[in-house]
């Protein structure tokens, strides 16, 4: 976020709604991506993430509301005439191509001559490092190295917006974390901007400016990675970013920010954010609990160990659910069955309405 | 879009070449066998320098064509085929009004023919209806050679017996028509029920049955006598011709004018010459052992004996009718196809 | 900003009013240099209700250039719906309706539409589509919309509208007059839904036999191809090689040779009968003639396309259940029963209604074996042709065999185009599959050897018929009855064609591979867009597509007479008639090809295109085309042979210039000159074998492997649906 706010935004939704017959995909979504960021849309299946960035690139048409790109509007082109590209799930590299005919194909298609799109082309896959593959299929290569091919083939274009369609969910766990590096390097370093689709937390927290987070066709909540992990706006939010341990608890307001929340014993200060005195929610990072001579009285209900730190079930002495928690000390164990008192460290709180 | 264009075009070219008519003077829907419309067509290029086409279907295809032609008929001439359907034209006006300066040549029943469709058709041959048997057959089976109507009905020729379906074939009607004319209604159709006891097959096409008797499917076949001639000749087959004792009908096969068509003037020309001695006589040379309708023109050797042929006034304004027809088909196909055998 | 396309398709628009021929002619290509363009037509003080088509492009171009999508379609909107209004109001005899005549007067007369009108209606509803696109219609892709407007307004000029025609005469009588009375007296006639033949008095309608037999071909077409994939895939039997080859026959046998060969075999004189009654003295009988020799002619002739069916439905089974199957301690026969079983119904179900089907379509084997046993499609024939000339009860009947068809695709296609649970992946599977239970083998050899037997002497017959005296008598080798079709003389101007069969055999083979990159193009689009692309009324147009493949042959060929045989569109006797006829009669091969192996293609491989730039037009050229090769080598195949071999539907079709080989073979036939009808088959086949061959070496092969397995065994399953 070195980038000094554009005047115009890359990307612009004004109200769009998408009906698939009678059901709303996206229901009155509105946001702007700015450019050279990487915004994420982040969202459980089924929340209309997919849909949004089809949207995006022309491939679903609005049933109302505005598409705007690059301050133009778009909402009735083609895809064929929007200055986007994509990245698919599959990667969808035409199997009858080689590596170097895929790679061209957009800049064919545009009009350019063999000899200057083999050349922009070739400069591309060596960005992604795949020179001395051009004449290969599909085919012959290797999930990552498909991968990139798709990655080349879309940036090639210069497009004025590139979209990204789960691109990680087809490799394995290992190099899922190395390609998704890659990509936020590639968007810094080219000055990208990026609409990535993932319904992975962790990967969205990774590599966005902004995240999206979507469900059940709306917006849940927009803004930073650490705006969203610390400070969500509502249950679903905390749920679904960071695995939040959420208690119900009693809020009082104390002045105009901080509020008191009474779990058992305990009384927390913390910002209320806006949330309605009486009953409400605590979310509570799993890293936030602090094992000691202090706090609410509670009992270890299993205990694993993870190499580097260890991971708790525990139940708070008059709640029947069961806390998640994770604790770096792995020299002196819990047991499962011991008795502790658990406190709260007040960076990994938040209340939300209930 | 440009080879969307390119592909466009070139279907078109393609189309195009693909509807190229060759142009002809004079078309000719013809309801005789092949070989003979194909010699008559030739014959009359040849003798006149007159380009003719030549399209053949049964009598029933050409009328059913003719018929969904009429609003812009395809064909000037309809030569050949029974001629019910040629009358069924006339009467529905599909047909050109036409007095042949050659009409004084032709034999009366030719005449009768062209003077009961207002002069929209005329007679180019006639043929006596009969059956014929397969006398391997018979010889196999060991019964006595029949003559008459009256011995299809015997017990020995169960299953023996083929006819064509009268609703599809024009032979067929005629044999219908032929022995209402002969006994009276009532009688006609006890004679069908029993005859319905024998028969083994009522066949679509008016030509099977003499096909089959020659090929012994079936021991006898009702069809026109020239027909079983021409089997038994060209096809050798022992198949012997039957004039039936009782009396038999006839057909006279018609050539008409179609009203609209494009080339009158060239349509008459055939017209006349169709009726004329050269065009009449080379009838035999091609398996057809009609009667030729011009006078001049003497009847073929192997042509069944007319002499020999019980005819009886056959009433084509009645039964050519298609009110008529259509009561009789309809009483045949309740009374006689539906029973039980 | 208007795309490109639409400048050029503007300027067309214009091209076709200024310069091009407005009104046909007889010779197309005479058409094209002698015709007048419409402002010659007007300086002659001519026709001048054509003046509103001539300002019509002025308004597009205006459109066009200043980006008025609205304008542009109401214009094209405009211009389609004068043209078909004038068209059919006025004809070459004048007003088309009395009531005009009497409002407006006059006598005014115009000859059918040519090239100039062909291209200003193609251009205005390209124009229609680039405007409707432009207001964000299907995603904004002038290439879909134009494309579907296209075979839309196809598919109503060439199947709808001449079925219609025919359909209406159902409710007249013989002159034209609207007689409901007399349609419901067809309607119910005995002779469709009599049932006399249950109690012994008499026979049955044509319905319920058309039906009975449609029932017991599709059952016992099933179970013979069921016993035959059995034996091909899971016995050791060697006999997978000579099945599949056997199995291809049919589909290039002209249809009706097998009822000849079975006559020559079985008749009443047939060898086989004469060897009985010699040898055992058995009594000869025309047992033939009737259902049980149709039967037996269909179902040599539609088994091989059940087989071809449940091979593919049998290979698609993964061994590893049937294995796991056995490891849970079930038996051979358990196995079979409780997982093989289920998991193939479905497509055993498939095999069975497309017998159903085709023995319906079914003209050439009950036209030569029949007898006195009706069924609807050669009574259709016969109510147009016969003695009685009943236009309307060819329609009823027609309606009657619709309505079947119809209900059988509609089946088809809820039940079990739904109830698909094959285990295809893309994973191989190293699973064996378990031998037969030895009951179940031993009845897969009792049917399927003396079936193979009876199959391999029906083609032997057909084959080698023709080379001999007498097939079944004198086996004397000869060329006579060749000669006679296909002989070469030497006269007074040189080599010359004297056989009677080179006019028919021309222009068969050039009419039918006119129509094969034609047809497997329209139904290839037509596949993609109904495949691929979401629109509105997409159920509806399907349906219309669907209606060509139900209609029976005999109705296309009498509503193409009625509907094409007067302006404004007036094709009656051209080869086009015919080329028309073999396209939309065949292209649902198409289709069902293209479906097939669409559906095998991931869809992102579109979209990324897409978003790469590249317009759908172009995406269809470079992605999809290159892809779908095995599917268009398919639809080519198959286009030509169903023309080659195509009876029905061109009966009423041909003419002097234009005949056809199998309207000349069925005459021979009618005439028992089998040798010269046999002769001709067999080079008619020996024909399509080359034709096949040369057309897979013309396309090439394909070079992603993988999905070609698919798609190969999925082509004959969509021939065998139309």
């Amino acid at each position: 976020m070195t980038q000094p706010p554009a005047s115009v935004p890359a990307v612009t939704f004004q109200t769009v709604t998408k009906r698939f017959g009678q059901v709303a995909a996206v229901d009155a979504v509105s946001f702007d991506i700015a450019p050279a960021t990487l915004v994420t849309l982040l969202g459980p299946s089924g929340c209309g993430k997919t849909t949004t960035l089809r949207l995006i690139a022309g491939l679903e048409h609005a049933t109302a509301g505005r598409i705007l790109i690059d301050g133009q509007d778009v909402t009735h082109l083609s895809a064929a005439d929007r200055d986007v590209s994509m990245v698919f799930q599959s990667y969808a590299l035409f199997p009858h191509m080689t590596v170097m005919e895929n790679t061209c194909y957009g800049l064919r298609a545009s009009g350019l001559n063999k000899a200057d799109a083999e050349a922009r082309a070739a400069d591309k896959l060596r960005l992604v490092g795949l020179t001395g593959y051009e004449r290969r299929l599909p085919s012959e290569l290797s999930g990552g190295q498909q991968q990139r091919v798709a990655v080349a083939r879309a940036i090639v274009l210069e497009p004025k917006v590139l979209l990204f369609d789960e691109p990680l969910s087809n490799l394995d766990a290992k190099l899922r974390r190395r390609v998704r590096d890659e990509i936020r390097a590639l968007q810094q370093d080219l000055r990208l901007t990026v609409a990535y689709v993932t319904h992975d937390q962790e990967e969205a927290l990774a590599v966005s400016d902004r995240i999206i987070v979507m469900s059940h066709a709306r917006i849940a909540q927009d803004g930073t990675p650490r705006e969203l992990y610390e400070a969500p706006a509502s249950r679903f939010v905390a749920d679904f970013i960071g695995n939040a341990n959420l208690v119900p608890v009693a809020l009082r307001h104390a002045d105009a920010t901080t509020g008191e929340a009474t779990i058992g014993p305990l009384t927390l200060r913390l910002p209320h954010r806006g949330v309605a005195p009486g009953a409400a929610l605590l979310a509570i990072r799993p890293h936030a609990l602090r094992f000691g001579a202090e706090g609410i009285p509670a009992r270890i209900a299993h205990a694993a160990y993870l190499g580097s730190h260890m991971e708790y079930g525990v139940m708070l002495e008059g709640h029947d659910v069961e806390l998640f928690a994770v604790a770096p000390d792995i020299a002196q164990p819990l047991a499962a069955g011991q008795a502790v008192r658990v406190s709260f460290d007040p960076a990994g709180l938040a209340v939300v309405s209930g | 879009m440009r080879s969307a264009r390119t592909m466009l075009v070139a279907a078109a070219a393609l189309l195009a070449s693909a509807a190229m008519p060759a142009r002809a003077d004079v078309v000719v829907y013809c309801s005789a066998d092949e070989k003979m419309c194909r010699g008559l067509i030739t014959l009359f290029t040849k003798e006149t320098g007159i380009k003719a086409d030549m399209t053949r279907q049964s009598s029933g295809e050409t009328y059913a064509r003719i018929r969904a032609e009429k609003d812009n008929p395809r064909a000037d001439v309809w030569w050949g085929g029974t001629g019910d359907p040629h009358l069924q034209a006339a009467e529905e006006g599909l047909l050109a009004e036409y007095k042949s300066p050659m009409l004084p040549k032709m034999r009366d029943w030719a005449v009768r023919q062209a003077e009961l469709a207002k002069f929209q058709t005329v007679g180019v041959y006639m043929g006596a209806l009969g059956y014929g048997y397969n006398s391997e057959e018979l010889g196999r089976k060991k019964l006595a050679a029949p003559a008459c109507w009256a011995d299809l009905l015997k017990p020995e020729y169960k299953g023996e017996v083929q006819m064509a379906d009268p609703n599809s074939s024009g032979t067929a009607y005629t044999m219908l028509a032929t022995l209402v004319q002969l006994w009276g209604e009532e009688q006609a159709f006890d004679y069908l029920k029993k005859l319905h006891r024998n028969i083994n097959d009522y066949t679509k096409s008016g030509a099977a049955p003499a096909q089959a008797a020659g090929k012994g499917e079936t021991l006898v076949g009702v069809a026109f006598q020239h027909d079983v001639v021409m089997v038994a000749l060209t096809g050798k087959r022992p198949l012997v011709t039957v004039s039936p004792c009782e009396g038999t009908g006839y057909e006279v096969g018609s050539m008409s004018l179609i009203k609209g068509g494009r080339n009158a003037a060239d349509a008459r020309k055939f017209y006349d010459w169709a009726l004329g001695a050269s065009a009449q006589k080379i009838m035999p040379e091609f398996g057809s052992f009609q009667v030729p309708s011009n006078s001049d023109v003497a009847v073929p050797k192997e042509a069944p004996d007319l002499s020999a042929i019980k005819l009886i006034n056959y009433d084509f304004a009645k039964y050519g009718s298609s009110a008529e027809r259509r009561r009789l088909l309809a009483r045949w196909t309740n009374e006689v196809k539906g029973a039980a055998r | 900003m208007m795309p490109i396309a639409a400048r050029g398709w503007s300027a067309a628009f214009a091209l076709a009013v200024l310069a091009l021929p407005w009104f046909g002619h007889e010779d197309p290509v005479v058409a094209l240099f002698a015709g007048e363009a419409l402002p010659l037509v007007f300086l002659a003080g001519d026709r001048l209700w054509l003046l509103p088509l001539l300002v019509l492009p002025a308004f597009a171009q205006f459109a066009v250039r200043h980006d008025r999508p609205r304008l542009l379609v109401a214009t094209a909107a405009v211009a389609l719906a004068w043209l078909c209004l004038e068209g059919f109001a006025i004809n070459h005899r004048g007003w088309t309706w009395q009531w005009l005549g009497v409002i407006f007067g006059g006598k005014p007369t115009q000859p059918a539409l040519g090239w100039g009108a062909l291209l200003y209606a193609l251009a205005a509803t390209q124009l229609a589509a680039i405007g409707l696109a432009r207001q964000g219609w299907c995603r904004g892709d002038a290439f879909v919309l134009g494309a579907i407007l296209l075979i839309l307004g196809a598919i109503l000029i060439f199947v709808f509208s001449p079925v219609m025609t025919v359909l209406i005469s159902a409710v007249r009588d013989n002159n034209g007059n609207f007689a409901p009375a007399e349609f419901w007296a067809k309607f119910t006639d005995r002779s469709i839904w009599g049932l006399e033949c249950l109690t012994g008095a008499g026979s049955c309608g044509a319905a319920w036999n058309t039906l009975a037999l449609a029932v017991v071909v599709g059952l016992l077409s099933t179970l013979l191809g069921l016993a035959f994939a059995l034996v091909a895939l899971r016995t050791g039997l060697p006999l997978k090689g000579p099945i599949r080859l056997l199995s291809l026959l049919p589909i290039i046998t002209p249809p009706f040779v097998i009822g000849l060969a079975l006559i020559i075999m079985f008749g009443r004189t047939g060898f086989v009968t004469t060897f009985l009654y010699q040898t055992f003295d058995i009594p000869r009988s025309r047992w033939l003639y009737g259902w049980p020799g149709v039967t037996l002619a269909q179902l040599l002739a539609f088994t091989p396309i059940a087989f071809l069916v449940l091979v593919g439905v049998l290979q698609s089974v993964a061994p590893s259940l049937e294995e796991a199957a056995g490891t849970l301690r079930a038996g051979r026969w358990r196995t079979f029963r409780t997982v093989t079983w289920p998991l193939i119904r479905p497509g055993v179900a498939n095999a069975f209604l497309i017998g159903f089907i085709e023995s319906m379509a079914d003209f050439g084997n009950p036209l030569m074996l029949g007898g006195s046993f009706n069924v609807l499609s050669t009574d259709i024939f016969f109510a147009v042709v016969g003695a009685a000339q009943d236009q309307g009860r060819a329609a009823v009947l027609g309606m009657i065999l619709l309505g079947f068809t119809m209900a059988a695709f509609t089946a088809q296609r809820l039940w079990v185009g739904r109830a698909r649970y094959t285990t295809v992946t893309g994973k191989g599977d190293s699973g064996v599959p378990p031998p037969l239970p030895l009951g179940l083998r031993a009845a897969c050899y009792a049917t399927v050897l003396p079936w193979l037997l009876l199959t391999v002497v029906v083609y032997a017959i057909v084959l080698g018929g023709g080379f001999v005296e007498t097939i079944g008598r004198d086996h004397t080798p000869t060329w006579k009855h060749f000669l006679i079709a296909f002989g070469i003389d030497h006269g007074v101007s040189g080599w010359f064609l004297s056989g009677s069969a080179w006019n028919s055999f021309i222009t068969t083979m050039w009419l039918s591979a006119l129509s094969m990159p034609l047809t497997a193009a329209l139904g290839l689009i037509t596949a993609w867009l109904l495949a691929r692309q979401e629109f509105r009324g997409r159920g509806a147009f399907e349906f219309l597509t669907m209606m060509s493949f139900a209609i029976p042959g005999t109705v296309i060929g009498v509503s193409y007479i009625l509907a094409f045989n007067t302006p404004p569109v007036e094709l009656t006797g051209t080869g086009m008639i015919l080329v028309l006829a073999f396209m939309f009669r065949n292209m649902p091969v198409g289709i069902r090809a293209g479906i097939a192996s669409l559906s095998q293609i991931d869809k992102s491989l579109d979209e990324a295109s897409l978003t790469l730039g590249a317009r759908s037009w172009r995406t269809f050229r470079l992605v999809i085309l290159p892809i779908l090769r095995p599917a268009i080598i398919a639809a080519m195949v198959y286009s030509f042979v169903r023309a080659v071999t195509s009876v029905s539907a061109v009966i009423f079709l041909t003419t002097a210039e234009y005949q056809l080989a199998t309207v000349y073979i069925v005459g021979r036939a009618e005439m028992s000159e089998y040798g010269v009808a046999l002769a001709y088959s067999a080079v008619l086949i020996a024909v399509m074998v080359g034709a096949l061959v040369l057309i897979r070496l013309l396309v090439g092969e394909q070079r992603i492997g993988r999905r070609s397995a698919n798609t190969a065994e999925t082509a004959p399953v969509g021939l065998a649906a139309s």
